[in-house]
């Protein structure tokens, strides 16, 4: 997408309601047919950064360009941009047809077009049977897909969509998950996604920005956030993860050697080139490590005591206890190392898949 | 958007003074009987030539004025307490009760205040003058009593839904009797309501002009009656003296209804 | 904890008492209201159509005399336009409080309450000053140039729509704010996001949406103006007098106490006509 220009454009958007700073100088381009998602805890500026995009919000500073030309001046309505929100906004006087050609009405198109448009729109969320129906006399799941229908029945290039599945129960989330996925596919159509279930975002997403504090503390691909997390944060918030404190031995460009706090040296990755003694926290993924008796040999490992043991159906989750009594959660479907709780077990991994952050403020389990 | 005052556009401007003009509207008459009673021109004069207060002075000299205060006084205050007292245990009834046609009966005891109050009026009138009772202290407090009673019973359901009967049982099954209960217990915490209830059942007696006018003989006027009357025949600044001690009753009221509010409402 | 009382030992304090039993507190307001409104009520029923002398005769005149049918339907055309007045104006003004920040709504609350609770003859009697030939707002508007003679503003239609529309502003206020206030802001959102202007919004969304809040106001103001008596008498003129001031007037001036039982009937009749139609479509449970 770097190649061609980008149809979104957010430049440098500040948003303060008061004193609180929403949005923090956000930044970020999104290409023709990206599926992009926000992700971030509750209040992160997720939803407001959405809302200026949309219009609803006017930016404290900042810009936002779709292509290529400032939209700030133009009003909703005047965007051709969809949106499908985090509640209910079916118009609840008018049965799921009328919601649907709700947009094409306002836009003065003939009746034939719009009746047309809206069984193409009903038959490609599934609900054409509908068709009839108030929306109170439908599940919270088929209003989301109207909701859905309604956005795209007028072809925006951009659909925004603010935590839509946030009301639903798993089951149903995954459905329509996979729908809008399909839809994606089918239409092309750009999608700024806004979440805060990780799983969701990872499944959905080309792209995924982690907001935090109004922030983005990282963009890019789920792989890219998993495997090369851009701080303690990213890595504590996509995916399960283990924390250790340390500070730096040694650090060559991006290995570096950490001194645990009973002593043991730990060999492990960094991003960014670390100054000799700093505090560190060292991250490792539960699934990539592995539990052996404590007399095997292994390149790097740790000594440990296996305090319970879950089992989770495909896989086993070992929780085990350094000697300075921190909590290490394991990952394996090694069936074969299970152990009896108080066993002394070593923990061993490789350095690759240690990562190395500066122990910043921020940064959060 | 349309919900938005900030993002409305100049259509709000629209809104600021359709409302601005409203509440002048509102306050129009109000504040200008109050600047009128002070005026000294028997003609009603405005702005007034001087100010004085003879028209206040007027209504503490007019006997008949005085006594048609007191009437109004005593036919409001025993309008309340029977109001309260038929009112209380009626809504326990329609509240607690699970009799057949209890919606109905709730419909009955509110339906004085769908009828019109001419209806009312004349009805009562012909059945007073056929026993006698036209212009007596009975027949005010029974006409009142008729339009006050719904307010009381709305009050006092609205409250005592919203406790729940399973505190007074507890009180019941720590030892007390079912009246000890409901005196200590349920009484005290929908107090509220009953307050409600009383204000309003004074009031709706209290402000009741069209019941009194066909209650009242030349003897006994309540203070609307009076007014009534009076209003017929000219348009005498003394009125407007008399309603600017009301609209500064009404005043009071609602400051010690907002204090209440304010200190029970959680 | 109550669930367990409500267990074994005393199950019988929770066992609903069937039967007329608990309907015993009610009875005392019950035996009031009878005799001191049905029976009224049932013994002017019996005047209309026994007064002077047996028969529908008085409900055929009501209907039949061209000065009565003027009088019932200028009761109509008055409470119609009251209540179209009192909508046009006081929808923007819920709309307004609705979104206003809460510290200016509530002045503009408590100018409506103060204008509520106020003595309704000193309300009238101040629109009745206010309103006459000499009186302040003809003077203001010749004062400006706005008119040369006074206008006759008192004892006719306007006089009566003036006084009326001011005392059922509120009734129509409250329950329009309260709808208002209960729309989703979202779905106004929605709305726009999809392409709908302002003026579309508000046809197609908002207005349907307080649709509820108008009904409930426009038809109280509806039934309460059919029947009110005071400020017509005071504020109207002789040639469009309304039922109430004639069922007044029949009664206690003319002694004739069958046509004015008469046409209370008819006035109740309609009165819960439309009462019932109200009751249908917003619901019982909501009317209290
Ligand atoms: N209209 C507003 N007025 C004042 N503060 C606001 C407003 N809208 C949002 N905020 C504040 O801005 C910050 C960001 O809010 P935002 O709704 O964008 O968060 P979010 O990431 O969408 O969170 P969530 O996941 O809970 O929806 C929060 O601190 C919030 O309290
Ligand atoms: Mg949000």
């Amino acid at each position: 997408m770097s190649a061609q220009a980008p149809l979104v454009n957010i430049r440098n958007l500040v948003k303060h309601f008061g004193s609180v700073a929403a949005v923090d100088d956000v930044s970020l381009q999104v290409g023709e047919g990206e599926f992009l998602t926000f992700l971030g805890s509750s209040g992160s500026g997720k939803t407001t950064t959405l809302f200026i995009v949309a219009g609803f919000e006017d930016p404290t500073a900042g810009d936002v360009e779709i292509d290529g030309r400032s939209v700030l001046s133009v009003k909703p309505n005047e965007r051709n941009i969809g949106m499908v929100f985090q509640r209910y906004t079916l118009f609840p006087h008018m049965t799921v047809a009328q919601n649907v050609g709700f947009p094409l009405m306002v836009r003065r198109r003939s009746k034939a077009e719009i009746d047309k448009a809206v069984k193409e729109m009903l038959d490609l969320v599934q609900l054409g049977a509908y068709a009839g129906r108030k929306p109170s006399e439908l599940s919270g799941g088929q209003q989301q897909r109207v909701a859905l229908a309604r956005a795209l029945v007028y072809k925006p290039r951009i659909l925004l969509m603010d935590e839509p599945l946030a009301a639903l129960d798993k089951r149903l989330r995954e459905d329509i998950q996979q729908e809008i996925r399909r839809i994606h596919r089918e239409l092309g159509v750009t999608i700024l996604y806004v979440t805060h279930d990780q799983e969701e975002a990872l499944r959905m997403s080309d792209r995924i920005a982690v907001f935090s504090h109004g922030k983005i503390a990282q963009i890019g691909s789920g792989a890219d956030l998993y495997e090369r997390p851009a701080d303690a944060f990213v890595a504590g918030f996509i995916g399960n993860s283990n924390f250790l404190q340390g500070s730096v031995v040694q650090s060559q460009q991006d290995q570096v050697a950490v001194r645990l706090d009973d002593g043991t040296v730990i060999r492990g990755n960094t991003r960014h080139p670390l100054a000799a003694n700093a505090r560190v926290r060292l991250m490792i993924r539960p699934e990539r490590l592995a539990l052996a008796p404590s007399n095997d040999q292994v390149d790097q490992s740790l000594d440990v005591t296996l305090s319970d043991t879950t089992y989770l159906g495909d896989m086993l989750q070992h929780e085990v206890v350094t000697a300075w009594q921190q909590r290490i959660t394991v990952r394996t479907n090694d069936r074969a190392a299970a152990s009896s709780a108080g066993n002394a077990l070593k923990l061993h991994f490789a350095s690759t898949d240690v990562m190395v952050f500066e122990d910043g403020n921020r940064a959060t389990a | 958007m349309l919900l938005n005052l900030n993002r409305m556009g100049p259509g709000r401007y629209v809104l600021y003074g359709i409302g601005v003009l409203t509440a002048l509207f509102l306050l129009l008459p109000v504040a200008f009987i109050a600047a009128l009673s002070f005026g000294s021109s028997q003609w009603l004069q405005f702005p007034p030539p001087g100010w004085t207060l003879k028209w206040y002075a007027a209504i503490f000299n007019d006997p008949r004025w005085v006594e048609s205060i007191w009437t109004s006084v005593k036919v409001a205050f025993t309008v309340m307490v029977l109001s309260i007292a038929l009112g209380l245990p009626a809504a326990f009834a329609l509240v607690r009760g699970k009799f057949p046609g209890r919606t109905l009966l709730h419909a009955f005891f509110i339906s004085p205040m769908i009828v019109p109050v001419i209806i009312l009026a004349i009805a009562l009138y012909v059945f007073v003058l056929k026993f006698g009772l036209n212009g007596t202290f009975i027949a005010f407090v029974a006409a009142h009593l008729i339009v006050a009673l719904p307010f009381s019973v709305i009050c006092i359901v609205n409250s005592l839904e919203g406790f729940d009967e399973s505190t007074e049982k507890a009180a019941i099954v720590c030892g007390a009797t079912k009246a000890e209960a409901i005196f200590r217990v349920t009484l005290p915490a929908i107090r509220l309501g009953i307050f409600s209830a009383a204000l309003f059942s004074f009031l709706a007696s209290w402000d009741e002009v069209v019941l009194g006018i066909f209650m009242a003989s030349p003897t006994l006027q309540t203070l609307p009656v009076r007014m009534w009357t009076t209003l017929r025949q000219d348009l005498t600044p003394v009125i407007a003296s008399v309603s600017t001690l009301l609209i500064a009753l009404t005043i009071v009221i609602m400051i010690i209804t907002a204090f209440l509010r304010r200190r029970y409402a959680r | 904890m109550f669930e367990a009382i409500s267990n074994n030992p005393y199950r019988n304090l929770r066992a609903p008492r069937v039967g007329l039993r608990r309907l015993r507190p009610a009875l005392p307001a019950l035996i009031f209201l009878f005799v001191f409104m049905v029976v009224p009520l049932s013994s002017l029923l019996l005047l209309s159509v026994t007064k002077p002398e047996t028969g529908l005769g008085n409900y055929i005149s009501l209907l039949g005399d061209a000065t009565y049918a003027r009088v019932l339907l200028n009761t109509f055309i008055i409470a119609a336009l009251v209540t179209l007045v009192t909508l046009v104006i006081a929808y923007p003004v819920a709309w307004l409080l609705a979104i206003l920040p809460s510290r200016v709504s509530q002045i503009f609350f408590a100018i409506i309450l103060l204008s509520m609770w106020t003595n309704l003859l000193a309300r009238t009697y101040g629109w009745m000053v206010l309103l006459q030939r000499t009186g302040v707002i003809n003077r203001a508007l010749m004062g400006v140039g706005l008119i040369d003679q006074p206008l006759p503003l008192i004892n006719n239609l306007a006089g009566v729509t003036i006084g009326m529309t001011y005392i059922m502003l509120p009734y129509v206020i409250l329950p329009l704010h309260a709808t208002i206030s209960g729309i989703d802001p979202a779905i106004m959102q929605a709305a726009a996001i999809t392409g709908a202007k302002p003026r579309q919004i508000f046809w197609h969304v908002m207005l349907p949406l307080s649709l509820p809040g108008i009904g409930a106001g426009c038809m109280m103001v509806f039934v309460m103006a059919l029947g009110y008596y005071v400020t017509p008498a005071l504020l109207g003129g002789t040639s469009n007098m309304m039922l109430a001031e004639m069922i007044a007037q029949q009664v206690q001036s003319l002694l004739n106490w069958g046509l004015g039982s008469a046409a209370a009937f008819i006035l109740l009749a309609v009165t819960l006509v439309f009462y019932a139609i109200y009751v249908r479509a917003i619901g019982l449970g909501r009317v209290r």
